[in-house]
């Protein structure tokens, strides 16, 4: 009983020490801060990275072109490896294979995630486009489109309404994901809490801390996204 | 105007669909197609733009070889008008932007004569007030006509047409219907994919039957309908009149 009650008392002092004392919280800011630098350079290199390889899958479908089927196969390649192979190992390549010099760390870490988000983008995007009928494209083609401009004009702005809900599930998971950093000795918000409980003797609280945290990122984004959706639906005239 | 030699088209090694069309559509003919499902009727069709890409023979249109690989399809696609069964209007534009789109992306008139054409092939259908409306706002029968338009903007020689009736309300056939006659009277090079024998019978100056890939026997309409020869044709008729 006496335990208990003792366990209770001593729980503010323990978080106190966890966040306030010696300014703590500032290595948690920095965590955070570079926890969403990385999520958010590494979201766009994956958009940029996912529509690239997207774009290259839809137009080599259908040509005959060699260098479009090579670059095309490259693609696929791409999807694959990234997808079959564990993140955490990728982000120690890549750390070593590109990034050896020391403070490039979140480079490596942005460009790991990046790359890493790109090939789920592309698929993400690919869906989306699929998803709008046929008779559309064809539409199209029978007043005389381009291809480009078909796509660009009548089916992107139809299969966004369907890539970005998905988009911005990937950024959230991509949050998530990151904490991965920690392990090239980037201080993002996990990593900071690590080094908080080895100062303090005392583990568990920073890591609640830290839970806390990525609780509080992940549900303001999500709310954000639902108000976004929620707009796209409004201009919706289907 | 079109004229196909040798027409074939297969899916893959089993499915033949087109099994050697030889044809000539002339400049001002209602050629109306007809057929059991999956007789390849549509797929003849869809071959005259190159929608689906002939596996053997050749496609001429106005002088040219279409299916030649240098040819710009997109280029003869524009005097090439096609009404599809699902309409496939664009759902993100209005009516009107639907109806420029093309012309003005591909440079034939500017935004203002673009517009002020489509207001009058709107009124012409009784449906200036839709303007500003989109797709999803608008009965079927609308949606088809306005489809019928957005080609028509295109300034065609020919005008293909797609089961344009088959998705339909019944009581929305009528006016598609009438709006086809109309276009026939004016003078429209048609080729027409139907189950609407009525129609045939009343517009067409050459109706077409078309089983297993091959045309088994055509005549203007009065013959057709009346003495029809090829006892596939026979039965088809049976059941269908």
């Amino acid at each position: 009983m006496e335990q208990i009650f003792n366990y209770i008392l001593n729980l503010g002092q323990r978080y106190y020490d966890a966040f306030f004392a010696d300014t703590r919280y500032l290595a948690y800011l920095e965590g955070i801060k570079n926890t969403l630098i990385i999520s958010l350079f590494a979201v766009l290199l994956g958009v940029v990275l996912g529509i690239l390889v997207a774009v290259v899958k839809y137009v080599a479908t259908g040509s005959k072109n060699p260098v479009l089927l090579g670059l095309n196969k490259l693609c696929r390649l791409y999807v694959t490896i990234v997808r079959a192979t564990p993140v955490y190992l990728q982000i120690f390549i890549i750390a070593n294979l590109i990034f050896t010099a020391r403070n490039m760390e979140i480079y490596a870490a942005i460009t790991c995630f990046g790359i890493n988000s790109g090939a789920y983008v592309s698929e993400i995007i690919r869906a989306g486009i699929e998803s709008i009928d046929k008779g559309q494209f064809e539409a199209g083609q029978s007043l005389g489109l381009s291809q480009g401009t078909i796509m660009k004009s009548i089916i992107l702005p139809q299969a966004i309404k369907n890539i970005l809900p998905a988009l911005g599930n990937e950024f959230i998971t991509l949050i998530k994901e990151t904490a991965v950093a920690g392990a090239i000795a980037v201080t993002d918000v996990t990593k900071a809490a690590q080094y908080i409980g080895s100062r303090t003797w005392d583990v568990l609280p920073p890591l609640f801390i830290a839970a806390g945290i990525y609780l509080i990122i992940v549900l303001g984004l999500t709310k954000l996204l639902a108000i976004f959706e929620r707009r796209l639906a409004a201009s919706d005239h289907h | 105007m079109i004229t196909t030699k040798n027409l074939c088209k297969s899916f893959n090694e089993h499915t033949h669909v087109l099994k050697g069309i030889s044809e000539t559509i002339n400049k001002g003919e209602k050629v109306v197609v007809i057929g059991p499902s999956g007789s390849g009727k549509s797929t003849f069709l869809r071959c005259l733009n190159l929608l689906e890409t002939p596996t053997q023979g050749e496609i001429w249109f106005e002088g040219e070889n279409i299916t030649d690989p240098k040819c710009d399809i997109q280029k003869i696609r524009q005097k090439m008008g096609m009404v599809f069964q699902q309409f496939n209007l664009f759902p993100h534009m209005t009516v009107l932007q639907n109806i420029t789109f093309a012309p003005v992306k591909l440079g034939l008139m500017n935004q203002q004569e673009a517009e002020k054409k489509a207001r009058e092939l709107l009124s012409r259908i009784g449906l200036a007030d839709k303007e500003k409306s989109y797709p999803a706002q608008l009965s079927g029968g609308q949606k088809q006509r306005i489809a019928i338009v957005r080609s028509l903007a295109m300034n065609p020689d020919v005008m293909l047409f797609d089961e344009p009736t088959s998705a339909l309300d019944p009581e929305m056939v009528g006016e598609v219907l009438q709006l086809m006659k109309e276009l026939a009277d004016d003078g429209m090079t048609m080729v027409v994919v139907t189950h609407e024998m009525g129609f045939a019978r009343e517009v067409a100056t050459r109706v077409m039957f078309i089983d297993e890939g091959i045309v088994k026997e055509q005549a203007p309409p009065e013959e057709f309908f009346s003495h029809p020869k090829d006892p596939r044709l026979q039965e088809f008729l049976s059941k269908v009149l």
